[in-house]
């Protein structure tokens, strides 16, 4: 009789497993559709408890807004809040760049004019009310942070099939679509609760967030601190740690001493010049944390009369710089030396390592040789050389390396907004042609949007403007054949490297810190940094630490 | 004594009205606030949109007559970093500035008064050369110096204070249980930063104090008095001190002030959050509206308390109100 009763079970749950992956299977647009590559959410059935307490030290003061995705900016630390609090159709996860969330399948038409999305049954708020395709109608239609005109414009018409099916239709092709809708590059994917929005306001909204995220907002002192309590519906998995702080340190000692004392658990931005001692620490642990690769750009290398228009120039450049030296100062020899200027995590970007492009040579005697062969023999004397904020000591450095070959000029050390808002200027926000401006910029959606910022003619912050690698991109824009867009893409960029129009130095680590509360003991810990190209270390739902 | 009051409050409310003009030009000349939340490559639209949110697609008139209309109203407007209003922020804490002020105020005062009241009475004595080099280190050791050797060997080596905030205790306004119990909260997290703070300035104290004392005590009153047999106990307590308190006590207040409106590198390393802070990421972010709102609110306390002093030495001094 058991064993009956047994075989039934198992006979019952053999039809169910195909039964429900059928029924989330199921199209839900007609026609040839587009190959997705988007992996499976990992849900773990057992329900766990959750406990301790994870304090974060981030590394500048926390904005209110950070909790409010209608309102998303590109900055990229706005996605830890999103990844605590809110929750997306698809998202950046460990297994994959496109993990399903809220949604458990995703269709694409094969002529980019149509998406759909099949959430999952029994999605909820926070505040208990249901998760429904109406409130991802309504955050679509309200979404107006960065990007928002983007998809303003190409939407046709969003058809709410039924509480778990909508469909988005586009006016032209929209290729993008999935990447940009993926939590990790935009805000506009991650829904907001239409019932509790707009009756609380945006001020309201951000004073005290509702979303479906894995944390439920508890409070928050802007500036300085929020605290989020997990939330044991969340449907992939309790979140294992109970309470996360998160506060605002922005000076870098503090954040050190923090972990030393152990009233921090995670800090970010570690490195410099305390990372030695973080790295001496045997109570703290440490992750590279690679984010984007440092390198130098030429504003007003087009100008005839610029020193830096002659490419042997910018390659005499290229060759004066000791990388490794400048690595072993910087990050203790952790960040690679790199041929590329864009982050090898994108997936359209070729490696700098030897691989597609070359490990930059470090050459005195021949850069002079190849400076020799220009108008400049014997060097000459440039306006500013600009770096990223606050990294002088780097720039100093590099002004060092230059001056052996003759290449003499002066740091120009603006504070952040300055710098910020030349940098979004473009050439125009250096003026004059004998600058050399080093930059970083870990910019989510791939090499694409590293290019399409900075390589061309049409950008804002254009610092490279060439006929023919605007007809490149007007190219990869007016294609719809994915596998042509991408060799048009590492076209350009073989260009912009192999023509010293940008120089590449070293893979930069971002390195963050824990100290010994932080679970599982050992390296073990480093599983927290898997998510591809993200900057901070989620999801946060598996995040455990000592109770 | 009405006139006076009202001619003192008219000028109270002309410096007031030119810090609020000052502080509205002078934000607006340090760059655009949107191509920072922008960044490199942001879309016209994008920023046209945040502009528009944050009131700069108007003329310069047209702002300035809005945020002048908003201020009368109590309104300070938004945040631009921290994206909720400016005087709920401040408000928030204000309270915070208000604990580490007093206390590095009381931390200065007890350090820098007895110090130099020593000093002046065994002048070009060991004491008095002990009370000379404090009040050097004081004035020359800067406070984040102290902060970080105070962090090294209390928080980090020993580990008997916290280094970071000021502790889970909160004042809220909304809940009057806060107000007195606040205070009295948290006190581990409270002394490093306010010995800090209080540390540079009690070497002004000393150096005050000292000087007050030694022109009162070659004073020929003091000479009487003890001409007169009077002990010297009484001398000191009763005759010298009180007298030489009036500049002491003039340096104190304005010290006080300083401490709770711009303890900025303090408040910066120990993550203090009190209105210093707000003040230097308003500055480092280009939030015209919070660094406008903080420097308001400092000016006005300023302006206040003159008031008030002015209206005070104008009751107490008959020959103060009739001379203006």
């Amino acid at each position: 009789m058991i064993k009956g009763l047994l075989a039934l079970v198992a006979a019952l749950a053999l039809c169910a497993t195909p039964f429900g992956d059928a029924a989330a299977q199921k199209p839900i647009l007609s026609g040839p559709l587009a190959k997705l590559d988007i992996k499976p959410a990992q849900i773990e059935g057992k329900k766990g408890t959750p406990k301790g307490t994870l304090t974060i030290a981030q590394h500048f003061a926390l904005d209110p807004g950070w909790l409010d995705p209608l309102e998303h900016s590109y900055v990229l630390t706005m996605q830890t809040y999103d990844y605590l609090v809110h929750d997306a159709l698809i998202k950046p996860m460990p297994q994959g760049e496109f993990t399903y969330s809220l949604a458990e399948h995703a269709e694409l038409t094969a002529d980019f004019r149509k998406a759909a999305f099949r959430l999952r049954p029994g999605l909820k708020f926070h505040d208990g009310q249901p998760l429904t395709t109406a409130d991802v109608k309504w955050t679509y239609e309200n979404f107006k942070g960065a990007y928002a005109k983007l998809f303003r414009d190409k939407i046709e018409h969003i058809q709410v099939v039924d509480d778990r099916t909508i469909i988005f239709q586009f006016k032209q092709p929209f290729l993008e679509f999935m990447e940009m809708y993926s939590g990790g590059v935009s805000g506009i994917g991650w829904v907001i609760p239409m019932h509790y929005y707009p009756k609380v306001g945006r001020d309201g909204f951000k004073a005290k967030p509702v979303g479906a995220g894995p944390y439920k907002f508890v409070s928050q002192q802007a500036g300085v601190q929020m605290v989020f309590e997990a939330w044991e519906d969340y449907w992939r998995k309790t979140p294992a740690t109970k309470t996360i702080v998160v506060k605002g340190i922005r000076d870098t000692a503090a954040r050190l001493a923090g972990l030393q004392t152990g009233e921090l658990d995670l800090a970010f931005g570690m490195t410099g010049k305390l990372l030695p001692r973080v790295m001496s620490d045997k109570n703290l642990r440490w992750v590279p944390n690679f984010t984007s690769v440092w390198w130098l750009m030429f504003p007003g290398y087009n100008e005839p009369e610029s020193p830096f228009h002659d490419k042997r120039v910018r390659q005499a450049v290229s060759l004066a710089i000791n990388r490794h030296f400048l690595s072993k100062q910087e990050s203790q020899s952790i960040g690679p030396v790199w041929g590329n200027w864009i982050s090898p995590e994108n997936r359209d970007a070729l490696k700098g390592d030897g691989k597609d492009l070359p490990v930059p040579e470090f050459n005195v005697e021949k850069a002079k040789q190849v400076l020799a062969q220009t108008k400049f023999p014997n060097g000459f004397e440039f306006d500013w050389y600009v770096p990223f904020v606050p990294y002088f000591d780097m720039a100093e450095r590099i002004i060092t390396d230059l001056r052996a070959i003759g290449i003499r000029g002066k740091v120009q050390s603006l504070e952040g907004p300055g710098f910020r808002a030349k940098m979004a200027q473009g050439r125009k926000g250096f003026p004059g042609n004998r600058t050399i401006v080093q930059n970083i910029d870990p910019r989510p959606g791939g090499a694409k949007a590293n290019i399409g910022v900075y390589a061309t003619c049409g950008s804002p912050g254009s610092m490279v403007c060439e006929p023919h690698i605007d007809e490149l991109w007007a190219k990869h824009q007016s294609s719809t054949n994915p596998a042509e867009r991408d060799r048009v893409i590492k076209q350009i960029q073989r260009i912009l490297i192999e023509d010293y129009y940008f120089v590449p130095i070293y893979w930069n680590p971002f390195v963050h810190a824990v100290g010994p509360k932080v679970l599982p003991e050992g390296k073990g810990f480093t599983r927290y940094w898997d998510t591809l190209h993200a900057p901070y270390p989620w999801p946060w739902e598996d995040w455990e630490v000592k109770g | 004594m009405r006139r006076y009051i009202l001619t003192r409050a008219l000028y109270s409310l002309i410096t007031l009205w030119l810090l609020v003009t000052i502080i509205f030009a002078m934000v607006r000349l340090t760059g655009d606030p949107v191509k920072m939340r922008g960044e490199v490559g942001a879309d016209a639209t994008y920023e046209a949109q945040i502009r528009r949110d944050w009131g700069l697609d108007k003329s310069l008139p047209a702002q300035y007559v809005s945020f002048m209309w908003n201020l009368v109203r109590g309104d300070f407007g938004h945040s631009f970093e921290k994206s909720l209003p400016v005087g709920t922020i401040y408000f928030e804490r204000f309270p915070n500035s208000l604990k580490l002020g007093f206390a590095a105020f009381v931390i200065s005062m007890l350090l820098g008064v007895p110090l130099g009241m020593l000093s002046a009475l065994k002048v070009n004595t060991g004491w008095d050369n002990v009370g000379k080099a404090i009040a050097l280190l004081g004035l020359s050791i800067p406070g984040f110096f102290v902060g970080l050797v105070l962090i090294i060997i209390f928080g980090v080596q020993a580990g008997w204070l916290p280094v970071i905030g000021k502790g889970p205790s909160a004042f809220v306004w909304s809940d009057p249980s806060t107000w007195v119990t606040f205070w009295f909260q948290d006190w581990s997290y409270l002394a490093m930063p306010a010995f800090a703070l209080g540390w540079y300035f009690s070497g002004a104290m000393v150096r005050i104090t000292r000087s007050g004392m030694l022109d009162v005590l070659g004073s020929d009153y003091i000479k009487l008095v003890r001409l007169k047999g009077v002990p010297e106990r009484m001398v000191m307590v009763k005759h010298a001190l009180k007298n030489c308190m009036i500049p002491v006590l003039t340096l104190a207040g304005l010290n006080l002030l300083v401490m709770v409106n711009v303890a900025v590198v303090i408040e910066v390393i120990f993550n203090w959050p009190g209105v210093g802070q707000l003040l230097y990421d308003g500055l480092s972010n280009r939030d015209f509206p919070m660094v406008q709102g903080v420097v308001i609110m400092s000016g006005l306390f300023i302006v206040v308390l003159n008031f008030v002093i002015d209206a005070l030495y104008g009751c107490v001094d008959p020959r103060i109100r009739l001379s203006r």
